[in-house]
């Protein structure tokens, strides 16, 4: 909520990842305080990494850690994580056609999920994707727009942006 | 992206919607790059042309109404058709376009298709990499710049200011869903609106077979995923309170 992003309607932030799982019994966790944190929007997206992953690793205790690494950014990513758990919602705020910043805005922990699905995989926005040199989108997918939702679209935003 | 690349983007309203494309020309001369933008742009609108069920007279809607065969129509429609008997069996029955209220309506995969069809047409004519984003259903070749993927937000249903997540793509990724243009997908198998998500991605080599997979996913939901994995394709579901599912080889990026 820093600055006005350059895209789409006049609200003060780009981009919200809502990102949720199938799953139930949504349990207590010391990531609760990092939810909050996270509102305000000065958690950057290496945090919310770290915060994620340490909570992958809930049962070992990590709760902790993952609090603090909510406010040391990126130090506690791990590779390769199978995510599993939770609501998660972030705040992306956009600029020039970049992603400039991301907050928490929202998380909660679940740890059951259905058995029927092969894996499942916390659709994040990686560090790698996150960085303000790399995180240009392409493009955006969706289901099909108008001719008239198109103007309010991402994509028209992107399409805009000269090379 | 690489030293000095350059990008050529284009915007062409066509099929009631905007088609956006993005070129890497990579030693392509301009001019030979707005010709081959041109020609893909051409064959959205043929495509508009044989297939709108919108307009009256194309040859899609005088083929549904009766009034002509197959055989009388361009070679496209037996094309799309022969794509939609494939569709059919890859999603498990869930994407019909012959069990529609209506009759038969392949809408579900031509908008798809004519993007991959521009697509090839693109790197046919020399580009290097390109993507042809179809009002959200994206077909792409190469890959841009120095990176190893084109780097695609995949819209939250929420909100067209919302992403769920960001991916990266090779190949193809197409979303259905029923927000934008409320309950138009029919669920083939229940004979009833589908809703049994909010939005369906999918992703794999041919756009054309990957929209289809996303139309069958909105009304089968995760009863379907089995057979979009066997087909080869991956797919993430979205549900209304941002609930999501997703196949085990879903190109989320890699981790750093």
């Amino acid at each position: 909520m820093r600055r006005a992003p350059l895209v789409i309607t006049g609200t003060a932030c780009g981009l919200v990842a809502v990102i949720g799982y199938h799953t139930a019994a949504p349990q207590a966790s010391a990531l609760t305080s990092s939810s909050a944190s996270g509102g305000t929007g000065t958690l950057s997206f290496g945090a919310t990494t770290a915060a994620t992953t340490a909570r992958a690793k809930t049962s070992a205790g990590a709760n902790k850690t993952a609090t603090s690494a909510t406010k040391t950014a990126r130090s506690a990513v791990g590779s390769d994580v199978q995510y599993q758990y939770g609501d998660l919602e972030l705040k992306v705020t956009m600029a020039g056609g970049r992603i400039t910043d991301i907050s928490v805005v929202k998380d909660s922990v679940t740890d059951q999920y259905s058995q029927q699905i092969d894996a499942y995989a916390l659709p994040e926005l990686r560090s790698q994707a996150l960085t303000a040199q790399s995180a240009k989108l392409d493009g955006v997918s969706g289901a099909s727009y108008t001719s008239a939702a198109y103007e309010q679209s991402l994509q028209s935003a992107l399409d805009k942006l000269k090379a | 992206m690489r030293p000095g690349e350059v990008i050529f983007r284009h915007a062409e309203p066509v099929m009631g919607t905007v088609v956006s494309i993005d070129v890497r020309p990579r030693g392509l001369p301009m001019v030979q790059t707005r010709s081959a933008v041109a020609q893909a742009c051409e064959l959205l609108h043929r495509a508009d042309d044989v297939f709108s069920l919108f307009q009256p007279n194309t040859p899609l809607s005088r083929l549904c109404r009766g009034e002509i065969e197959l055989s009388d129509c361009p070679p496209e429609v037996a094309q799309v058709t022969a794509l939609c008997e494939q569709a059919k069996r890859a999603s498990g029955g869930w994407f019909d376009p012959w069990a529609l209220p209506g009759g038969f309506d392949p809408t579900g995969l031509v908008k798809g298709w004519a993007a991959r069809e521009a697509a090839r047409v693109l790197e046919d004519a020399g580009i290097g990499a390109g993507m042809v984003n179809a009002a959200g259903d994206i077909a792409s070749f190469g890959t841009p710049g120095q990176r190893e993927a084109w780097r695609v937000g995949i819209r939250s249903p929420q909100s067209p200011e919302l992403l769920a997540c960001v991916i990266d793509l090779h190949g193809a990724v197409a979303t259905s869903g029923l927000y934008e243009r409320g309950a138009h997908i029919w669920d083939v198998v229940a004979q009833a609106p589908a809703g049994a998500v909010d939005s369906a991605t999918v992703c794999g080599p041919d756009l054309a077979l990957a929209d289809a997979l996303a139309t069958g996913l909105v009304a089968a939901g995760e009863a379907g995923l089995d057979a979009v994995t066997a087909a080869g394709y991956e797919a993430m579901l979205l549900r209304e309170g941002g609930k999501s599912v997703t196949t085990r080889g879903f190109p989320l990026p890699a981790a750093v």
